[in-house]
């Protein structure tokens, strides 16, 4: 039992964790901030390998605390490739806190290494750990700025997520007692052996009985994983974070993030609560429908670009819970399609807000005139981006939604692929919006060649636009190897772990 | 029930009932017995005697903040070697380091912020 | 003599009455730093809930290592809650919920 160490198993994630603690220290004795930044990019490549080398094997470590999976795997991979991209486009935004430099990398490691070990974890104690690790690390980087509305937001992800955390835990604790084990396998033997249903919820004698201690605990577990992946009743920190955060945290949280939200959100529906899944299914889909519609409506009265992502965002954790309330591998694999295609098509979105705000200054939509003849290849990234995040061929975000959409009507769900193709026209509106103000005809007023510090766009920001823009199109032509992943990665979840 | 390992209530109840009434008779002594008169005198706070000495709302200096905060972090850091202590012996020479390498790297926090000279006091 | 043993129900009852207190208090008050210390109710109702069903369940030791792991966690949640006040303080010269306000729709 305690000989049940792999550190193999956990190389990444100790070389993330290896990474962030040598930037942070090598930023008190390097000055040159060039040589850190390269660093980080060459130290990156040590957890990137070490995750490779892992690829294909299947274990457990840690006495079942760490997993390692294609689905883990797959997740890790995600999440390495949004640091990558979002280190290579803060380039352009670092000179407002360069004396931070070392830090800002460090903590984005640090809650990158969160997020890994969230997408491999099957123990309650460690989900928690790993979760609130990059909680922690996100609201210290939305700060960054230092200005009042950066704080601000700081502050109102930090109360908001203490709180619905601390309701997770309450959730967690109750499950534990409930069942004696934080161990998902633990959990879900007991759930299948004790036979609890929604009818159990009140025993004879009047008082609760296991049922609704469970689901209580159960509910509190979903409202946490809400907060995390943004769904509507929790998603009221979204906008307000978006808009004061570094636009590169912004991006980063809003990928990463909710991508590990996801992985473990997928991960404890199916493999521990599989056993009260009528219980639940209903209620994940009436979560995506009000997120779809939330995000979508309240994203059209929006003029800050970031907020507008930011519901847009919300309306997009819907779509992705429809593949999470059908479930079946057409629908996990949906599930982490679209979470690979939305990946990449929000971080080539923020990566052309950085550059264009940069320019104009604002970040309001309505100062983005003309912005398509001044900065052209920004604005070609931004316009596709926009395009497949409303799930128009060829792009991306078509096939990611065509595929979701597919699961839902494969399994029953009719209705809720008619709500996603609904709101699909809806976002439709509001991107065609921002996209139609970038290419009309300046009037003479908004000159943009003011800002000198603006202009410059240096290469590394061109080179996140441009794997973000062949991202996209290659993901939108020929999606059939990463399809072929993630069929194989919740194929192996669903036969190496059957629930009890 | 287990009479062995009860716990006996009774003085904890009688001790409460006891408190409570002398505090109540006190406040209720006083406010009958003290005299109403508001001076001057009376609204200053008490401070064992001596007249105080400027405004009570001073500014504290805002390094005390960091000093509590690297004081509350490192303190409950040390939460984790009650258990390890408990347990080391048992499983050898692996806890040993691991415990090591937990300490290095506070430690490394430490030197962290000792180089950012948030030690330094002036 | 009054024969009283408390048993898991009384823990979990106190536990849950903290836990509500403090969700009340988080939920309801305007001032930074009484919001974090509601939180830290919350955080404490859970750890006597933990240490309780740890103590009177089979598996015993889980519960007692995740109370540490949630002391720690809600240590270094006050370290960050704490510098965010003094950072949200110097920008604006009040720590009272209803004057964060920059941020909305």
């Amino acid at each position: 039992m305690i000989n049940d160490v792999n550190l193999n198993y956990l190389s990444p994630e100790i070389a993330m964790v290896a990474l962030a603690i040598i930037i942070i220290l090598g930023d008190l004795v390097i000055k040159n901030r060039q040589l850190l930044t390269l660093i980080t990019f060459a130290g990156l490549l040590v957890p990137v390998m070490l995750t490779i080398n892992l690829w294909g094997t299947t274990g457990e470590s840690f006495n079942g605390a760490l997993v390692v999976d294609q689905f883990a795997l797959f997740f890790k991979f995600l999440v390495m490739f949004a640091v990558f991209i979002v280190i290579l486009s803060s380039q352009d935004y670092l000179h407002r806190f360069t004396r931070y430099t070392g830090e800002y990398y460090g903590l984005i490691l640090l809650s990158a290494a969160g997020m890994m070990l969230v997408a491999g974890t099957r123990e309650l104690i460690s989900m928690y750990l790993a979760l609130e690790l990059t909680t922690f690390s996100i609201v210290a980087l939305a700060a960054f700025l230092k200005t009042k509305e950066s704080t601000e937001s700081a502050i109102k992800y930090l109360v908001l997520s203490a709180v619905t955390s601390a309701v997770m835990l309450y959730g967690i604790v109750l499950v534990f007692g409930l069942t004696g084990s934080t161990h998902f396998h633990g959990i879900a033997e007991w759930i299948g052996n004790s036979n609890v249903s929604s009818t159990s919820l009140i025993l004879d004698s009047g008082t609760l009985g296991d049922g609704a201690i469970g689901f209580i605990g159960f509910l509190f577990i979903l409202a946490g994983f809400g907060f995390k992946v943004a769904t509507v009743p929790f998603h009221m920190w979204v906008p307000d974070v978006y808009e004061g955060a570094p636009t590169p945290i912004t991006a980063y949280l809003s990928v990463a993030s909710k991508a590990a939200g996801f992985a473990i959100l997928l991960r404890v529906l199916y493999e521990v609560f599989q056993p009260i899944q009528p219980d639940w299914q209903l209620l994940i889909a009436v979560l995506a429908v009000i997120s779809m519609f939330t995000g979508n409506l309240l994203a059209i009265v929006q003029s800050n670009i970031k907020r507008l992502l930011g519901y847009s965002t919300i309306a997009h954790a819907g779509y992705i819970l429809i593949g999470v309330t059908v479930g079946n591998t057409l629908g996990q694999s949906g599930v982490l399609f679209y979470l690979a295609v939305y990946t990449i098509t929000n971080l080539g979105a923020f990566a052309s807000v950085i550059v264009i705000s940069n320019l104009t200054n604002s970040e309001k939509t309505s100062d983005f005139i003309g912005i398509g003849r001044v900065a052209i290849f920004p604005a070609i990234v931004l316009t596709i981006a926009l395009i497949s995040l409303t799930g128009a061929p060829p792009t991306a975000g078509f096939i990611g939604k065509v595929y979701l959409f597919n699961a839902a009507v494969q399994s029953d769900y009719t209705w809720l692929a008619i709500v996603g193709v609904v709101n699909s026209v809806i976002s439709a509106y509001y991107y065609w919006k921002v996209i139609r103000i970038m290419y009309q005809s300046s009037g003479a007023s908004t000159d943009t060649s003011g800002d000198p510090n603006g202009n410059r766009v240096s290469a590394s920001m061109n080179i996140s636009l441009g794997i973000a823009l062949v991202g996209i199109l290659i993901l939108g032509i020929a999606p059939d190897w990463i399809l072929g992943f993630v069929e194989n990665a919740v194929a192996i979840v669903q036969t190496t772990y059957p629930t009890a | 029930m287990v009479t062995q390992t009860s716990l006996n209530y009774v003085p904890v109840v009688v001790a409460a009932i006891v408190s409570g009434t002398v505090l109540s008779l006190l406040f209720i002594l006083a406010a009958v017995v003290a005299p109403k008169r508001r001076t001057m005198i009376s609204a200053i706070p008490y401070e064992s005697g001596i007249p105080p000495k400027g405004s009570t709302w001073k500014q504290i200096n805002l390094r005390y903040y960091l000093f509590a905060v690297f004081f509350l972090v490192f303190d409950i850091e040390a939460v984790f070697l009650f258990p390890w202590a408990l347990t080391y012996l048992g499983i050898g020479a692996i806890a040993f380091f691991e415990m090591v390498i937990f300490l290095g790297i506070l430690f490394l926090g430490l030197v962290y912020a000792w180089k950012k000279g948030v030690l330094k006091w002036t | 003599m009054i024969d009283f043993m408390p048993n898991l129900n009384h823990f979990l009852t106190l536990s849950a009455i903290l836990f509500t207190i403090g969700l009340f208090g988080a939920l309801t008050k305007r001032n930074l730093i009484v919001i974090l210390m509601s939180v830290e109710i919350m955080l404490n109702g859970i750890n006597i809930a933990l240490v309780a069903f740890a103590n009177y369940t089979i598996v015993a030791i889980s519960g007692h290592v995740f109370a540490l792991f949630v002391i720690t966690v809600a240590a270094a949640e006050v370290a960050i809650g704490l510098a965010l006040i003094i950072a949200v303080f110097r920008t604006r010269d009040t720590i009272d919920l209803r004057n964060i306000n920059l941020l909305k729709w």
